[in-house]
């Protein structure tokens, strides 16, 4: 590939992006600013409004750039994707239809070095990362959890409105490592987010992500799952909400490649108004993966009169040696349900609301903690009114 | 406190309340009877304000307002409580969460404040005990995985923590073990009061035998068929509906 072509964009005639919000992206511009400036953290300071107190490590980005001003803990390493053992870039596009990897070669060409974190080995960190997107910006990741050592790590994605952001996440776990991964997709009106996340867990690993995705006008998130080793254990649970016109569509694709590899998977996703979701949990098992367990539901809930919600299981399995369960549904608010809270004196809104509380609790439940429960909920309050009181209840 | 004049009502586009006149003075406790599908339902969920449940003629007054006229939240909030036949699960849909949400609609709606959040859990509490439920029901969603007995002390539950003016109770009794329905039967009871109306639809003696009423009525094919009192429903018990259906033909 040269290095000055600009990757071609895919479009929504390539597999896997049928309901990508893609249009006008050829006439995007890509190239972020290449620094940082005074006003632009005063503008992501209020971008982030009151910053809870950290208890661990936080990173804010800005377009990309690290902002030490807003940040805490120890600075992170600035590297070079060589060396880091997370899998060579060639070697994962060799491995793909080329598609599913183009914003990651978007972001590698604009990204310059990628931020690089090593856990060591049977160590704890606790990490959070803000990503403000003010114009345009290429955040870069590349991360490797040593053996047996644990990550708790939080991802915010917000910014000003009409930004474009795109990011490049490599997770890679080693042999018995644990993360806690709870990602908040919350761009601002008009903006838009593209992200790449390749994962890879090796034997016995065990991811656990939660991710909300809300706001903007648009975003696309591909992640690339490879669990490599054996009994490597994946956890996904996605909500998305759509309201006005927004799209919001996402790609999984696990990969179970060893032997009693599981994954289990919830996306609860609501469209109000215009909205358009999609969510396409591509589930596969090779040969080798014999033992595997993948079990999935995905359910959208229609809420607006003119909003589209898909929500694509997709299986391919090589081995006989296996269990997966997959259910996807689409409906409205049950009527019996509402009828029944209507019939103690709830309020119309606030009894829809409610449900929809219910509705995405499924997902919400499994962030890993009350305090961040509260801090995702915040961001889709403004969606559903007059049940404030019922976060966290649900 | 509920006058009820000629009702019609049909449920998908068919006609299942032919004519229902009926009259709960405060302080009374009615009960309605009557064989299945003869539209005790429908005249509950009408009451409530169901929607698909199409009023085709006559009205209904609650202590001087036009009930109809209300929406379903605000037949609730006025005062009206539906105890369902067959309750919904909610799942994800905290209990106490809607008891709290319910109980300030209504304080709302009398012009009072939100309940205090201590005083509310001793009301609960209070309340649980009468009715010999868990406490640990509270957290789990409406309904969510509640036996069919446990989800109609639930009904009451919320009964008696609303406190309403006119309580329709659509066979709360039925799927009852005979202690459940000694529990249900004594909340029911507690809320008797001068200001207060109940109406008890159900299909057995035994509930009655527990909840005096003042009146009985039968209702079948759409229709209050006969009026009396406590006795009516010992008579149904010993000769069924049938002589009734042929007296009410001939
Ligand atoms: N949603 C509905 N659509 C059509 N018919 C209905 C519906 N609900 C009730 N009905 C009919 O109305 C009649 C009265 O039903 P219901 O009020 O439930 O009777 P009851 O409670 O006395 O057993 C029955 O014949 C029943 O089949
Ligand atoms: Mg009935």
């Amino acid at each position: 590939m040269s290095t000055n072509a600009a990757p071609a964009l895919p479009s929504t005639r390539d597999e896997n992006w049928r309901y990508a919000p893609l249009r006008g992206i050829e006439r995007l511009q890509w190239t972020p600013p290449d620094a940082l400036t005074a006003e632009a953290i005063e503008s992501a300071r209020a971008v982030l409004g009151d910053l809870a107190p950290a208890t661990g490590t936080r990173w804010t980005f800005i377009d990309g750039h690290f902002a030490a001003a807003l940040s805490n803990g120890p600075a992170p390493q600035i590297g070079t994707r060589a060396g880091t053992g997370a899998g060579t870039d060639a070697a994962a596009d060799a491995s793909d239809s080329g598609a599913d990897l183009a914003f990651a070669r978007l972001n590698r060409r604009h990204a310059g070095a990628p931020v690089t974190l090593h856990i060591p080995a049977d160590t704890t960190l606790d990490l959070e990362v803000a990503c403000v997107a003010l114009s345009v910006g290429h955040p870069a990741f590349v991360i490797e959890v040593g053996r047996g050592a644990k990550l708790q790590l939080v991802e915010r994605h917000l910014g000003a409105a009409n930004a474009l952001s795109n990011l490049g996440l490599q997770l890679r776990l080693a042999p018995g490592a644990r993360v806690e991964h709870s990602r908040l997709l919350q761009p601002a009106a008009g903006a838009r987010h593209f992200e790449t996340l390749q994962l890879r867990l090796d034997a016995g690993a065990e991811l656990h992500l939660v991710q909300l995705t809300t706001g903007g006008a648009a975003t696309r998130s591909t992640a690339l799952v490879e669990l490599a080793g054996a009994d490597a254990t994946l956890r996904w649970h996605a909500a998305m909400l759509g309201a006005g016109q927004q799209a919001h569509d996402a790609y999984v694709r696990v990969t179970h490649d060893a032997p009693g590899a599981r994954t289990e998977q919830a996306y609860r996703g609501i469209a109000a108004d215009r909205s358009r979701l999609a969510f396409n949990g591509h589930m596969r098992v090779t040969s080798r993966a014999r033992g595997a367990n993948s079990d999935q539901t995905l359910r959208s809930l229609l809420a607006g009169p003119a909003a589209e919600a898909n929500a694509r299981p997709q299986l391919e399995i090589d081995t006989d040696d296996v269990r997966a369960s997959h259910g996807a549904t689409v409906g409205k608010l049950d009527a019996d349900m509402l009828f029944y809270l209507l019939s103690r004196g709830i309020a119309p809104d606030a009894a829809e609301s409610l449900l929809k509380w219910a509705f995405v609790s499924d997902v919400l439940a499994k962030l890993p903690d009350a305090a961040l429960r509260a801090r995702f909920e915040a961001a889709i309050a403004p969606l559903l009114p007059g049940a404030e009181a019922a976060r966290s209840l649900a | 406190m509920l006058e009820i004049k000629d009702l019609h009502a049909s449920v998908g586009g068919r006609k299942v309340l032919d004519g229902i006149n009926l009259s709960v003075p405060a302080g009374e406790v009615h009960a309605i009877m009557g064989p299945n599908g003869s539209g005790k339902s429908t005249l509950s969920y009408v009451l409530a304000g169901r929607p698909g449940y199409e009023v085709t003629g006559g009205s209904v007054q609650f202590r001087g307002v036009d009930l109809l006229a209300l929406a379903p939240e605000e037949r609730a909030q006025a005062g009206v409580f539906l105890g369902f036949q067959y309750p919904v699960e909610i799942p994800g849909v905290n209990n106490v969460y809607l008891l709290k949400a319910a109980l300030n609609a209504a304080r709302k709606h009398r012009g009072l404040p939100e309940v205090d959040a201590f005083e509310f859990l001793q009301l609960v509490r209070a309340k649980m005990k009468l009715m010999q439920m868990d406490e640990a029901f509270l957290s789990r969603g409406v309904n969510e995985g509640f036996s069919g007995g446990e989800k109609k002390r639930n009904e009451i539950l919320q009964m008696l923590v609303l406190e309403p003016a006119l309580a329709l109770l659509d066979e709360t009794d039925s799927g009852l073990d005979i202690d459940a329905l000694k529990v249900v039967a004594n909340g029911v009871n507690t809320l008797r009061a001068p200001d207060r109306s109940i109406v008890l639809v159900t299909h057995y003696q035994r509930l009655l035998d527990h909840i005096r009423p003042d009146r009985v009525h039968v209702l079948a094919r759409g229709r209050i068929l006969r009026s009396g009192g406590p006795e009516l429903a010992l008579e149904l018990e010993a000769r069924g509906y049938d002589w009734l259906l042929a007296e009410a033909a001939a």
